[in-house]
């Protein structure tokens, strides 16, 4: 599910419903209901690890690599200095799922802002916050978080700031393409004959109609966000004393020839999370445009 | 308007973008915690008091912001995109040298994403509830959701450990000798594993985008004309239908290309492909900013290209906008 | 191992002729051919190592570049650019006799007066000051006599002429006024040694062709060396299991030393280490409360347990390692107090030095720092004092750096308590392990420095008397004392010795194995049978 198809799906929309019918119809699509519950548990398992799990994923355990499932005590095993794999995925879900939630809200921020001025105010304003999204969209993503990151020094903080200002122009073209729709339309226009001020409108009127597509938008750039962030560690960007999944796999990836749990799990944890988010982003998107549904 | 005009107009904007891409790094370089001259410098390395001093003499650290960018505009305008004070060489010529191998990867990847995604496509398209249709749906999201880093140590994994017969590491081969098509062969045999890794993402991806085209362009009226005047299924297909169905595709594809590039950064990192990815990774543990920057500055440009390159080819396929509509 | 004073000196006052002595005795002449792919994990920025400090640099350069000695396994100097040498009795100058027929593979002869361009190159750029700092002049006399003047006599000389701390670079290169830092002959080096430069492709790969012209005649018997550089430990590991690459130096991590002496068709050594002599360590910052207390640093070092980080964590492929001089070395004092395991010891340490246990049992905070990507040397035992210092009441707060450029800035502006380290002796003390304890190298900002900010003006007095003391007994005397008074401060508690090893291909003949290893011409290397 690409930006581009969400695109082009809230362009389609004509008459998308209401929540609550949406949800009714969210309720009734099997994959996404087992998004919604794989993402569940998920939540709760990193909740768990974050505020009730007591262990250190740092300490040394165990004898190092052990295979998962010789022991009860390691049941996915060690890593190449004897540390707990599952306290690594417990503990590691954590900062894992913040910085991508976190960088998703500031994309979110950054990119409904612009787009949304851009698409109401139209005209130069328009033009000009265009040029910047597209200039934006030619430094590739992750080089230019990279050189942000390096330049700035990492840490979590960095890390969430950085992906942040790279994912935010299809937020933007999104946003302004609904903006730009929905600003046509009777009940914005009735808003303005009584005199509205333009905040007013914007904030009040038509960014709630425009909220399903950004809604769906928005569970993707999660996903996308997750994904950057495991990549970011992966490559030792990330602040190395914080254990967070794509951290496991970085630092165990020397040792794959002989171990291949500890880079596996964390791969399967990070997978299975951005594999639900994106199927409850799919069933919103199949909920709030009844059109698209049984493609 | 005329085809010339347009490249010409598009290549004007491309010079604009990259102006800008320097003017960032500029700010980029100011911005950053220190010395601006130690960031120019690289933080590791040979950098004495006396090329600190040449640095801010060079680049008149010194002077008022705006001269400064000027002075920086200046240097790049000459090809002087910086010296990499970790190797002591200029970085336009450690980026050359890698360029080669990063398009070559990004191309493979592109290409076979998009021939076999649009092939699967089709496929799935004739029977939409098919297995075939749920396997793409399914692949689609594995290859979507799975971060490409590790996609690709699994199958090191796989391809080193219990089946090698691909190699996991490099370019070429160490022992390599041999002459033009041998090189050619031995290259080629290293691009595999890396290309299918960064493809798996994007072939995920299209084919799923060309099923939902296919089906579109199936049902449309001229197909169904087609069909009544009696045209064979696979004429209606091929002739008539793919040509329309890729072009979302093409968009697609032209669209993901910075996002190619950052897939390619990983997937160069985990193969050691010697490519500007593994070269840009590299300059992060080094601190070898100029390297680093001369890489974005490379990068964009590509993306420019590639994009410029997109919307002639689209412009091309769609005969629609070719005979001048617009 | 105990040396004669001949043997230190190197033969002073007698005179060693042919040059053509070979290191190894072997029955039959080997075979000449074939290509070495050598693997690495390190990226050298250049290929000067007059310049250049480093075991990326030292390995291809001393391929490209000769020195004017060499020496074997049993640290006996032997002649290489230099056929014979002669150590004045003062000691306070050291005459070299040339080779006549070595030519610089641009076909220029090598002279005396590349020599004293080179020793002048060295001791004003090469980060080791020690090495060339007493030579006050070099003469030249004619054209293959070099007389080189000492301020006082040296007895490390020899070995400083030796490997890869004195290549011997050509004058009318790199004489021509460009800043030799940058200069571009750096990485398109020309020298005299047995192998050429074809190609530098910086950060990937090093390319050296045989020298038909080498100056020893019927070397080097290998065609070409390849160094193929892949930053990922385990590729670099499966590339040679798979003979994608035949020589593997500077192996040090456990698991993979186990691995490829398991794998077929392999041999694994740990041979041609002795001179680098790399110490794994903890080091104190003795300049920050509460490490500025001797007792302190004490009871931390009766509370790391050498034993169970060599052979647990290590898996028992490294040596321990009590002193700051390297145990394979002459100088090495067994008589240094060990500080084995003994946690009431150290407990009791601490209660005396008036820090009491806190509530939670904890006295004091510490941070440890390691050099990042220095695997389970490093990050792997600095994890392990976390747990192990909490059982005497030290709360350890393990610090990462993001990257090596980081860690080096904290370290060498004091903004640590503890941290693992790796230093080398470089063969003789006054090059590699004077300039952790001298007060006078406490240089803010400088790495590898003495970043511990150590002070003893004992210490600075023993170690200035042994740079200039010639009788090996007086010197060893000298070491000895030292190591007493650093094993009783502790400034460092030393751990292990890196387990390097070599990993090889079986059917290679003549795998370096003298004190310098692979950072010494590899001429005499030969393939035992065609490779396919």
């Amino acid at each position: 599910m690409s930006m581009a198809d969400a695109t082009a799906n809230s362009h389609a929309v004509e008459g998308a419903r209401p929540l609550r019918d949406a949800l009714i119809a969210y309720r009734r699509n099997k994959p996404a209901l087992l998004g919604m519950l794989l993402l569940s548990a998920i939540i709760a398992f990193v909740i768990y690890g974050t505020f009730f799990f007591k262990g250190d994923p740092y300490e040394i355990v165990w004898a190092p690599q052990t295979p998962p499932g010789t022991d009860a005590a390691v049941p996915l095993g060690t890593d190449y200095l004897g540390r707990d794999i599952m306290r690594g995925l417990l503990k590691g879900g954590g900062p894992t799922l913040a910085v991508g939630a976190a960088a998703a809200i500031i994309t979110l921020v950054i990119g409904i802002s612009l787009g949304g001025i851009a698409g109401f105010f139209g005209g130069w304003i328009d033009d000009l916050l265009m040029r910047v999204t597209e200039f934006f969209q030619v430094l590739p993503a992750l080089l230019f978080a990279m050189v942000v990151i390096t330049l700035f020094s990492p840490s979590t903080l960095t890390t969430a700031i950085a992906i942040g200002v790279v994912l935010w122009p299809q937020t933007a073209r999104l946003t302004r393409a609904e903006f730009l729709k929905i600003r046509e339309l009777e009940y914005v226009t009735a808003a303005r004959s009584i005199g509205a001020r333009n905040g007013r409108i914007m904030w009040k009127v038509i960014l709630p109609n425009a909220l399903p597509p950004l809604v769906v938008s928005a569970t993707l750039t999660v996903g996308v966000a997750i994904l950057f962030q495991a990549g970011l560690s992966f490559l030792g960007l990330d602040d190395p004393n914080t254990m967070s999944w794509g951290l496991m796999i970085g630092t165990n990836r020397q040792y794959i020839l002989d171990a291949w749990w500890p880079v596996t799990f964390p791969g399967i944890a990070i997978f299975l999370t951005v594999f639900a988010v994106s199927l409850v982003g799919d069933g919103l998107n199949d909920a709030f445009n009844p059109k698209l549904r049984g493609r | 308007m005329g085809s010339t005009a347009y490249i010409a107009r598009r290549l004007l904007y491309g010079v604009i973008l990259l102006v800008g891409v320097l003017v960032l790094n500029f700010f980029l370089i100011h911005a950053a915690p220190g010395d601006p001259a130690q960031t120019i410098a690289g933080a590791m390395g040979g950098a004495t008091a006396k090329m600190l001093a040449e640095i801010r003499t060079s680049y008149g650290l010194d002077k008022p912001l705006l001269t400064q960018l000027a002075i920086y505009l200046a240097h790049v305008a000459h090809g002087d995109l910086g010296t990499s004070y970790y190797f002591n060489q200029p970085v336009i010529g450690l980026i050359a040298a890698r360029v080669g191998p990063t398009v070559l990867l990004v191309l493979a990847a592109q290409v076979f994403a998009i021939t076999v995604g649009v092939a699967m496509g089709v496929f799935a398209a004739r029977k939409p509830s098919g297995p075939l249709s749920a396997f793409i749906a399914v692949l689609s999201t594995i290859g979507y959701a799975a971060p490409v880093f590790w996609t690709g140590i699994m199958l090191i994994i796989l391809f080193a450990s219990i089946w090698p017969i691909f190699p996991v590491d490099g370019m070429t081969s160490a022992r390599f000798a041999g002459g033009y098509f041998a090189y050619i062969g031995d290259v080629l045999y290293h691009l595999v594993l890396p290309a299918f890794t960064l493809a798996i993402i994007f072939l995920a991806q299209y084919s799923r985008l060309s099923r939902a085209s296919m089906i579109d362009v199936l049902g449309a009226d001229y197909v169904r004309t087609a069909r009544a005047k009696g045209v064979s299924e696979t004429k209606v297909v091929f002739k008539h239908a793919l040509r329309n169905a890729v072009l979302p595709i093409i968009t697609v594809a032209g669209i993901q290309f910075g996002n190619l590039i950052s897939g390619a950064l990983l997937v160069e990192s985990v193969f050691n492909w010697p490519g500007m990815g593994r070269l840009a990774f590299d300059s992060v543990l080094r601190r070898d900013y100029p390297t680093l920057l001369g890489i974005l500055f490379f990068a964009a440009l590509m993306v420019i290209i590639a994009n410029l390159l997109t919307d002639l080819s689209y412009r091309f396929a769609d005969p629609r906008i070719r005979t001048g509509g617009r | 191992m105990k040396l004669t004073r001949r043997e230190i000196l190197g033969s002073a006052g007698a005179l060693l002729i042919a040059p053509d002595i070979a290191f190894h005795a072997h029955a039959a002449e080997p075979q000449k051919g074939g290509t070495m792919v050598m693997g690495s994990t390190q990226v050298p920025r250049h290929l000067n190592p007059a310049v250049q400090s480093g075991i990326a640099t030292a390995v291809p350069g001393t391929q490209i570049f000769a020195s004017p000695l060499r020496y074997d396994a049993d640290w006996k100097p032997h002649p290489y650019l230099a056929e014979s040498w002669k150590i004045a009795d003062d000691g306070l100058s050291c005459m070299l006799n040339l080779v006549k027929n070595a030519k610089f593979h641009d076909g220029k002869p090598v002279t005396s007066a590349d020599v004293k361009f080179s020793i002048e190159t060295i001791k004003a750029h090469h980060p080791f000051k020690t090495m060339f700092e007493p030579v006050t002049s070099v003469d030249t006399p004619d054209e293959y006599t070099a007389i080189i003047h000492l301020a006082h006599p040296h007895p490390a000389l020899l070995l400083c002429m030796s490997g890869a701390l004195c290549p011997i670079i050509p004058k009318h290169i790199f004489g021509d006024g460009q800043d030799i830092m940058n200069h571009p002959a750096n990485t398109h080096p020309i020298g005299s040694g047995p192998f050429k430069l074809q190609e530098f492709k910086a950060g990937e790969q090093i390319t050296l062709v045989k020298n038909p012209d080498f100056f020893i005649k019927g070397r080097p018997y290998l065609d070409k060396i390849v160094i193929r550089i892949v930053p990922d430990l385990s590729s670099v590991v499966l590339a040679t299991e798979n003979a994608q690459v035949d020589f593997l130096p500077f192996l040090a991590e456990s698991q993979f030393i186990k691995r490829l002496e398991k794998a077929e068709g392999l041999g694994v050594t740990d041979k041609g280490y002795a001179a680098v002599g790399p110490i794994n360590w903890l080091a104190f910052n003795c300049g920050k409360p509460p490490l500025d207390d001797k007792a302190v640093r004490q009871a931390i070092g009766y509370a790391v347990d050498r034993d169970f980080i060599t052979k647990a964590l290590l898996r028992g492929t490294a040596r321990e390692q009590r002193s700051p001089i390297i145990e394979s070395s002459p100088f090495f004092d067994a008589k240094i107090p060990p500080y084995d395991l003994d946690l009431n010891k150290a407990n009791a340490m601490l209660d005396q030095a008036g820090h009491k246990k806190g509530a939670d049992g904890m006295r004091f905070k510490l941070t440890v720092d390691y050099i990042p990507g220095g695997g389970e040397e490093q990050q792997g035992i600095a994890q392990y004092l976390k747990s192990q210092l909490k059982k005497i009441g030290i709360d350890i707060a393990v610090r990462a750096s993001p990257d090596f450029p980081t860690w080096a800035k904290r370290i060498s502006n004091y903004d640590f308590d503890l941290t693992m380290d790796e230093v080398y002796n470089w063969g003789d003390p006054v090059i590699g392990v004077h300039r952790t304890y001298l007060s006078s190298n406490i240089r803010k900002g400088v790495i590898w420095s003495n970043t511990q900010q150590y002070r003893n003006p004992k210490v600075d007095d023993l170690l200035n008397k042994a740079a200039v003391e010639m009788d090996a007994a007086k010197r060893k005397a000298f070491y000895d004392q030292f190591q007493m008074i650093v094993g009783d401060d502790l400034p460092i508690k030393w751990l292990n010795a890196l387990p390097y090893h070599t990993a090889y291909d079986k059917r290679l003949g003549n795998i370096p194995e003298s004190i310098w290893g692979s950072m010494q011409s590899m001429d005499e290397v030969y393939w035992k049978e065609k490779r396919s």
